[in-house]
């Protein structure tokens, strides 16, 4: 028995030694107990004195097929002048295009090292090679990525010696990773700790102000939402001060219009919102014959973000302001996978959603939402339309915001949505880090210091990956934006500011841009960054047929979203 | 130590009882364990809780309150909370609500989810596994092979795949958990099955010329009812906590229900500056639990003294 | 003993066609597109027809199986559709960690049951054995999520600035890196098994810092899974406890102990070589059935604790539509289970020649 027992315990071992190995079973043997030599930095970059020799530069082009726009797009061509200058062409004005191009999706890669790597952004993440600040030393999949300075970065050098980017989904774990000295820098604070970080005299908080918005959307075609004065009752009904008072962090403030004030031209100085009048909107309800024993369908996702800090919580408390009329909502909490295509198909009566800007000009706001290319608030409105249009391709500041004008009046009318609240994000930070400063888009890692010189920021999510022009998400263009740069950046203010190039110059009507580039800009890898890299990287991006295109999910969605709606050579659906 | 060997004194009064009433019996040897006595303890209150929420609550347990500060800890008078405030015994939530209150319709909600989902898998499973192992041969086979299949997952791994594809709810989840819990119930009742059926008084009632269904039913069913109930109470348990880990995933309750899983998935960020709000809800499912434990071990105890070993 | 292993195995591929067919069509009948959860608030319809059709979605369901069988045959598990890397990467990634957590979990909960279930079962009946199956009775029905929190805030929060201070998430300090097996040991041309094992190796924190005597990186590593170890293996410390307790009473009362003790041996000597030594053989058994309950409880934990590992991958993974690895995982899992399962009934088999028949 008691042999028998020994046996059994052996056996459970091995077995659970084979288990560990699992596919490791070949490799157990050989384990040299070699002194655990820390893994070599690799700087891909050659021996920076050497100055390669410069081949003849052969100037490439992206044109457009046929020469004209009739693909769908805006853009007809771009093409390198010379080694440093390149001309996007477009076929109606493009007055935003420097906003544009700061947003890292477009981001300039070496054109041979689109060319070694397939444009693959799997190949890409084992090596990124780009102009920014850092380098990658080493990407720990689910725990974190090092960066290293880059020394050949032609900007000014990062002021810390290591910048680690971690992330961890819960704002409580984020915050003890703070508090307990572990991490540098947080981002996405949640509402409820902002008084702890404020009492603590380590930790300081650093808000964002970044254009953006949470709006209540009605669909108007669902009965009875289709009925205008109904729409303008439950705008009424909602009462926005409290609920930003509850659950959003100080700075944030109740949301008027379409727009929030930062967008100039766009919003309406003294405008007067629909007021909050419970009587008076359930009367209106009454008088419309509105069915108070029907049980609407209020749906949100459960993803915070800046402008939806507690998505459960403001959700119910909105579900509670009507209940208070009298009206009965039910809650439906989705996962964004399924809530957000069957909102923009339209299948939701009442329901979330949000927004924060890509780059300070009301066509990303008007053009996103209420000219209609979704059916999530069901029919657009066609005199709101008309001036959305006007509005976009007109270049006078004071026309335009004539325009708008009428957009908000217009949206007091037929009330597409109930927009709620603008809201402001915090990061927090150890007090000693010095030289923080946050823009509305980005952050100043480079420019940050630590007494042991390592900068440690945890943010909310995993990078996807590191080939930003065919990734959407802010955790992935956090990381991008160390290692990459772009013709302009945003650094920490809203206005672009050239980066790889010196300056890019309109012709009168903005639909040429011609660029000057930056010269003796060396990538990682030690090429030369010049014009081509420009062409090949838009040309990853912009057309269909282009050898490189390949990327991450291969819609290279930014892309589409300000050149487009369609790029060149886009088969047919 | 069995029944049988007791020696018992001819004539005794209490040896007539004995005899007479198994449940009496039973009940003897349910009580005998100071746990059982616990958890039936613990059960009656949150019986009790469950029945009578609306009397015990304090205030609605989802219309937010008023003029009150949000995520406010305890107020209790007999601890000395001023009696110019409104006395909150277990605080207010994060959207204004009395904690206590919640947790109260809580319990008739998880009392609820239990019993009912228990009840589906061993209608379901039951039937399975009677079928399985009277009938035999391959159709014997093939249920258990796919009552196996659902066996090769972990548990909660299989029920949130089954959510994902049924959609986030409770009614799904708890079809969730009860198609998970299936398996169980069909062995538990197919080994019964099985070790009655070829005894002689089947063989006998067949000779009496009762058909098949009834021989199942009357016949050998019964047989599977004590392990059943000992482990349907033990289900109740798993089932319980199971739809706790699924709101609290997400994907059990809706909004704004006061669930206990719920409510402690929503407040789970709120663990490090208001404690108290995942505190609650956590002590409140683990006692319910906990009483269905105690009692299901009990009941092991009392109707199988030969389980009483098994897990 | 042979011959029930081959019968056991036989009995097993039933289950595994199951399996491949279960984690097919749930990850087929889920709602949703993955192409949103990619794209996010920029998905249109026209990018995602080009999505679909670049990675097959657009095909008939049959087909799709077809090919997903075939290339699993060959070791094959696709990729990702999040990031298009090979899911056998991301398991070889993923995979340590949770073994880990269970391998901790199981050392926890082993040690500590057993010694609880014999202190129980020597003061059988006393005030320390109500407690201790109370004790025991209360951890099965604990909440392993809220336990988790309770554990970070505890040990994070409350022990602050004490030496019982614990990381409440995460998987290492920051700064501390495990370097990848390939380069400390100058692998360069690994492929297939190969590479999965040394990948495997080195994305074990734990393993790799024995491997390469990189101590700082062990321990760091070790301290992070003190609270996730702890917070899965609280319920199956309760089940071996209550087990232990029940074996050990259930051997104590057998003649052979009573022989032993005629013959004078001290009672120590008595529990020690006999009595716990044969009530071990039903306890090794459900230490062995516990690995399924510590995979589940390792979904809830490593979400709390941030930890990455399978569970959290699978959950990420569900919400987030990424079939394959969905597919790749749960086969993976099941796989681990059942085999888990096949030890453990081999096992008792050997020890209990009655088994083999039945």
């Amino acid at each position: 028995m008691k042999n028998k027992l020994f046996v059994l315990l052996s056996l459970l071992m091995l077995a659970s030694l084979a288990l560990a190995a699992c596919g490791g079973a070949a490799t157990e043997a050989p384990a040299p107990e070699e002194p655990a030599a820390p893994a070599p930095v690799e700087p891909a970059a050659p021996a920076p004195t050497e100055v390669p020799p410069m081949p003849e530069f052969v100037a490439e082009k992206l044109e457009a097929p046929g020469g004209n726009c009739d693909y769908g797009g805006t853009i007809k061509s771009i093409e390198a002048v010379d080694r440093y200058t390149v001309k996007f062409t477009f076929c109606a004005p493009e007055p935003a295009f420097v906003a544009k191009v700061a947003v890292e999706a477009f981001d300039i890669y070496d054109a041979d090292y689109l060319k070694e790597t397939g444009g693959d952004a799997v190949a890409m993440n084992e090596n990124p090679v780009g102009t920014g600040p850092y380098i990658v030393q080493e990407w720990v999949r689910g725990d974190h990525i090092t960066f290293v300075p880059n020394p050949d970065y032609y900007g000014k050098a990062p002021a810390n010696s290591t910048f680690i980017l971690k992330w961890n989904k819960e704002g409580a774990a984020r915050l003890l990773d703070l508090q307990a000295g572990n991490v540098s820098g947080i981002a996405e604070v949640t509402v409820d700790d902002i008084p702890t970080i404020e009492a603590d005299p380590n930790l300081k908080l650093e808000p964002r102000k970044v254009n953006n918005f949470v709006y209540l959307g009605i669909n108007n075609t669902k009965p009875p939402f289709d009925n205008e004065k109904v729409r303008q009752a439950f705008a009424m009904l909602i009462n926005k001060q409290a609920i930003v008072d509850d659950f959003y962090a100080p700075g944030s403030v109740p949301a008027t219009q379409f727009v929030p004030a930062g967008v100039k031209p766009g919003f309406t100085d003294g405008y007067v919102d629909t007021t909050y009048d419970m009587a008076k909107g359930v009367e209106m309800l009454k008088a419309e014959g509105f069915d108070f024993e029907k049980e609407y369908t209020l749906s949100y996702a459960e993803r915070t973000r800046p402008y939806f800090p507690q998505p459960t919580k403001i959700a119910q408390a909105v579900q509670a302001q009507l209940a208070e009329a009298g009206i009965k909502i039910k809650l439906e909490m989705e996962e964004w996978a399924t809530y957000l295509p069957a909102t923009r198909a339209g299948e939701k009566e009442l329901f979330f959603l949000g927004w924060s800007e890509d780059y300070p000009d009301a066509t990303n706001w008007y053009d996103v939402f209420l000219t209609g290319s979704s059916a999530a608030f069901g029919n657009p409105f066609p005199d709101i339309v008309d001036l959305i249009k006007k509005g976009a391709t007109s270049g006078d500041p004071v026309a335009r915001q004539g325009y708008y004008d009428e957009v908000n009046k217009l949206y007091a009318q037929h009330v597409p949505a109930i927009v709620i609240a603008h809201g402001t994000v915090n990061l927090a930070f150890q007090a000693g880090v010095e030289g923080v400063v946050i823009g509305p888009y980005d952050e100043n890692f480079a420019l940050m210091k630590t007494a042991d010189g390592t900068v440690v920021f945890s943010q909310d999510g995993e990078p996807v990956s590191l080939f930003c022009g065919d990734e959407t998400d802010g955790n992935s263009f956090r990381a991008c934006g160390l290692i990459f740069s772009s013709l302009y950046n945003f650094s920490t203010t809203s206005i672009p500011e050239p980066d790889l190039a010196e300056e890019c110059v309109g012709n009168a009507d903005a639909s040429e841009w011609t660029c000057t580039l930056r010269q003796g800009v060396v990538f990682s890898n030690g090429a030369t960054f010049d014009a081509n890299d420009v062409v090949a990287s838009f040309s990853a991006g912009l057309d269909y047929n282009y050898p490189l295109r390949k990327g991450n999910t291969g819609s290279y969605q930014y892309f589409k979203d300000f050149f487009g709606p369609k790029v060149m050579n886009q088969p047919a659906e | 130590m069995s029944l049988q060997e007791k020696e018992v004194p001819i004539l005794s009064s209490e040896t007539i009882r004995e005899t007479a009433s198994p449940f009496v019996i039973m009940s003897r040897r349910f009580f005998r364990h100071s746990s059982a006595r616990l958890g039936l303890f613990l059960l009656g209150i949150l019986v009790v809780c469950a029945v009578f929420a609306e009397q015990i609550a304090p205030y609605d347990p989802i219309v937010p309150l008023k003029n009150v500060k949000r995520r406010d800890t305890a107020c209790i008078r007999i601890f000395g909370c001023p009696a110019e405030e409104s006395q909150h015994l277990m605080g207010i939530d994060g959207n204004s609500r009395d904690l206590f209150s919640r947790i109260i319709f809580g319990a008739r909600l998880s009392l609820q989810i239990g019993v009912s989902t228990i009840s589906f898998a061993i209608v379901v499973g039951g039937l399975l596994g009677a079928i399985a192992g009277f009938v035999g041969g391959w159709v014997d086979d093939l249920i258990m092979r796919i009552l196996d299949v659902l066996l090769a997952f972990p548990s909660l791994l299989l029920a949130i795949a089954i959510v994902a594809v049924l959609g986030p709810g409770l009614i799904n989840a708890l079809l969730a958990i009860a198609i998970v819990q299936i398996p169980v119930y069909a062995r538990v009742v197919r080994a019964s099955v099985v070790s009655v059926k070829e005894l002689d008084f089947i063989s006998a009632s067949r000779a009496l010329g009762a058909s098949e269904i009834r021989i199942l039913f009357s016949r050998i069913m019964p047989n599977a009812l004590t392990p059943l109930i000992v482990q349907g109470t033990l289900g109740i348990a798993t089932a319980i906590l199971s739809a706790a880990a699924l709101s609290f995933l997400g994907l059990g309750a809706e909004f704004p229900t006061p669930e206990w899983g719920l409510m402690l998935g929503e407040e789970r960020n709120s663990v490090f500056n208001a404690p108290h709000l995942v505190f609650y809800p956590g002590i409140a499912i683990m006692i319910t639990v906990l009483s269905f434990n105690l009692v299901g071990d009990g009941l092991r105890d009392a109707l199988d003294p030969r389980l009483s070993n098994v897990n | 003993m042979i011959q029930f292993l081959i019968r056991r195995l036989f009995l097993i591929l039933p289950v595994l066609v199951g399996i491949l067919l279960v984690t097919f069509t749930i990850t087929r009948l889920v709602p949703g597109d993955p192409c949103y959860v990619m794209l996010g608030e920029r998905a249109t319809e026209s990018t995602c027809n080009d999505f679909k059709a670049r990675f097959g979605l657009d095909k008939s369901i049959p087909e799709q199986f077809g090919r997903y069988v075939l290339n699993l045959l060959k070791g094959d598990f696709g990729n990702s559709l999040k990031d298009r890397r090979p899911i056998t990467t991301v398991i070889a990634e993923r995979l340590p960690m949770t073994f880990e957590l269970t391998f901790f979990a199981m050392i926890f909960s082993s040690t500590f049951g057993i010694l609880l279930g014999v202190i129980s079962a020597l003061n059988r009946n006393s005030i320390i054995d109500t407690l201790t199956m109370l004790g025991a009775n209360m951890g099965v029905s604990m909440p392993v999520f809220w336990l988790g929190l309770l554990l970070a805030y505890v040990f994070a929060l409350v022990l602050k600035d004490t030496p019982f201070q614990l990381p409440p998430s995460g998987r290492l300090s920051s700064g501390i890196s495990m370097a990848p097996l390939t380069k400390v040991w100058g692998i360069q041309d690994a492929t297939g098994v190969k590479a999965f094992g040394l990948s495997f190796l080195s994305n074990s924190a734990i393993l790799n810092g024995l491997l390469t005597s990189n101590y700082k990186l062990f321990f760091d590593a070790l301290k992070h899974l003190i609270l996730p170890a702890v917070a899965v293996g609280t319920i199956s410390l309760s089940v071996i406890a209550r087990m232990t307790r029940s074996a050990l009473l259930d051997v104590l009362g057998q003649d052979f102990i009573r022989t032993a003790r005629a013959k004078g041996l001290r009672y120590s000597v008595v529990i020690r070589r006999h009595a716990l030594r044969n009530a071990l053989i039903p306890i090794v058994t459900i230490i062995g059935l516990q690995t399924g309950g510590l995979l589940s409880g390792a979904v809830l934990t490593e979400t709390i604790f941030s930890l990455p590992g399978v569970g959290s991958k699978m959950v990420e993974a569900i919400l987030g539509r990424d079939y394959p690895v969905v597919q790749g995982f749960s086969v993976v899992i099941a796989l681990i289970f059942v085999f888990t399962n096949l030890i453990v009934d081999a096992s008792y088999a050997y020890l209990d020649p009655r088994v083999r028949v039945k």
